[in-house]
């Protein structure tokens, strides 16, 4: 039985954002789960709002990485630089971002620094979480927790890695 | 074996296709359009506008990746008979499967298919493993690219690994594309109403566009046609048996 994973709902919002300029009306039906979501920034107080948590949990072959609450392996993509969203469209299917719900805001887990956590704004709309200011995605190949089948591959226009939670990315010796 | 055909297709560079260039983009454009009009089931009222239905758009998509399978298993063939492997034509192939396939075609099911059949709990099990399976799949095709030159395909140990990867390919494609040509894309088409589907068609398209400019699909089949042609297996005629064996009188 695999566990549920509200973060799938963060990507359905981003869904929303992608295909709303498009086909207006017709997305709301077409995805489940769309909703506003008004780009709240980051650093809102704690306690206020829907929280996304990003924790840090062994996962095997890569280690201790970051995982969102529900233990879904958590990515950058190297492109981002550190400092901005650039998998949109079609690349956003294959790795929905975690999303910061409007008004949310992003919590520390276990083994996260809370000082590295932070958002940047989606090109499609809305805000990403972010560590050490790479913007954080999940990817559709993990299909329960404690899975990282997409480190280390190359798609969508650059590499994916897992961070460790330093912020560090764990990219492989050549 | 015939002579190709006079407009048959020659070998296109990625980045010639990438950049809109190439008189063979412009060449094959009437097939193109022919196969836009043969790929629309007959029970859908034609779009005017022209959009392609989704579920159409990505079984087309399908015929491509087809296309690629069937040059793997020509190049299977051909290390199993102890022959060379083209890494040229190798590497052509897996990238087309890279960009196009998985970078784009599978990133459409991911975001806007499986996600429907699951929120209508249609299909979920098998949705998980097509989502397995085109894993499993960036992962062979990482390793073909990553091996596909001249160094690459220089010992026979190597050629007999790359094949067991294309086959080990093929061997999980064939029947994945074939289940959601026939269970996932209908399921997907009897949840969704005619009007957000053409919606969804149109939304592709665009989605196509930013990512591969125009005629991308005519593109991209220029580019498996060329791979076929180096490879010898262009030429449809030739995979036409001869039945005289079979035939009452023999």
């Amino acid at each position: 039985m695999q566990a549920t994973r509200p973060e799938r709902g963060s990507a359905r919002s981003r869904r929303c954002f992608q295909v709303l300029p498009a086909i207006a009306f017709a997305a709301l039906l077409l995805v489940p789960g769309c909703g506003g979501s008004g780009g709240s920034p980051a650093g809102t107080q704690a306690g206020q709002g829907p929280k996304v948590t990003v924790m840090a949990r062994s996962v095997p072959g890569v280690g201790q990485v970051l995982v969102t609450s529900t233990g879904y392996t958590l990515y950058l993509f190297q492109p981002d630089g550190r400092q901005t969203v650039t998998c949109t469209g079609v690349c956003a299917g294959t790795w929905p971002p975690l999303m910061l719900p409007s008004g949310g805001v992003a919590v520390a887990g276990p083994g996260v620094k809370s000082s590295l956590l932070g958002s940047d704004p989606d090109p499609a709309g809305g805000r990403v979480v972010t560590y050490d200011g790479w913007p954080l995605y999940t990817y559709v190949g993990d299909i329960q927790p404690r899975q990282a089948t997409g480190q280390g591959i190359d798609l969508n226009g650059g590499a994916w890695y897992v961070l460790r939670p330093s912020g560090a990315p764990l990219i492989p010796a050549p | 074996m015939t002579a190709p055909e006079p407009r048959g297709p020659r070998r296109v560079g990625r980045r010639a296709v990438l950049l809109g260039g190439g008189g063979l983009a412009a060449s094959v454009a009437g097939a193109g359009t022919a196969t836009r009009a043969l790929t629309r089931p007959s029970a859908a009222a034609p779009d005017p506008s022209g959009v392609i239905p989704p579920d159409d758009d990505l079984m087309r998509e399908h015929g491509v990746l087809k296309r690629v399978l069937l040059c793997y298993r020509e190049m299977i063939g051909r290390v199993q008979a102890g022959g060379p492997l083209p890494a040229e034509d190798l590497h052509d192939a897996a990238l087309i499967i890279h960009d196009y396939i998985e970078g784009f075609h599978e990133g459409l099911e991911e975001g806007y298919v499986f996600p429907r059949l699951r929120a209508a709990g249609l299909l979920t099990s098998t949705v998980t493993t097509l989502l397995v399976q085109h894993a499993r799949g960036r992962v062979i095709t990482q390793f073909l690219l990553a091996r596909a030159t001249p160094a690459g395909v220089a010992s026979a140990d190597a050629r007999a690994q790359l094949a067991a990867a294309m086959q080990a390919f093929d061997r999980m494609y064939e029947p994945h594309e074939a289940r959601e040509d026939t269970v996932v894309f209908p399921a997907f088409r009897q949840i969704v109403p005619a009007a957000e589907l053409a919606d969804l068609g149109q939304h592709f398209a665009e989605l196509e566009r930013q990512q591969f400019g125009t005629d991308e699909f005519t593109a991209m089949v220029a580019r498996v046609a060329g791979i076929e042609q180096a490879l010898g297996i262009y030429d449809l005629s030739q995979f036409t048996p001869q039945v005289s064996q079979y035939s009452p009188q023999a």
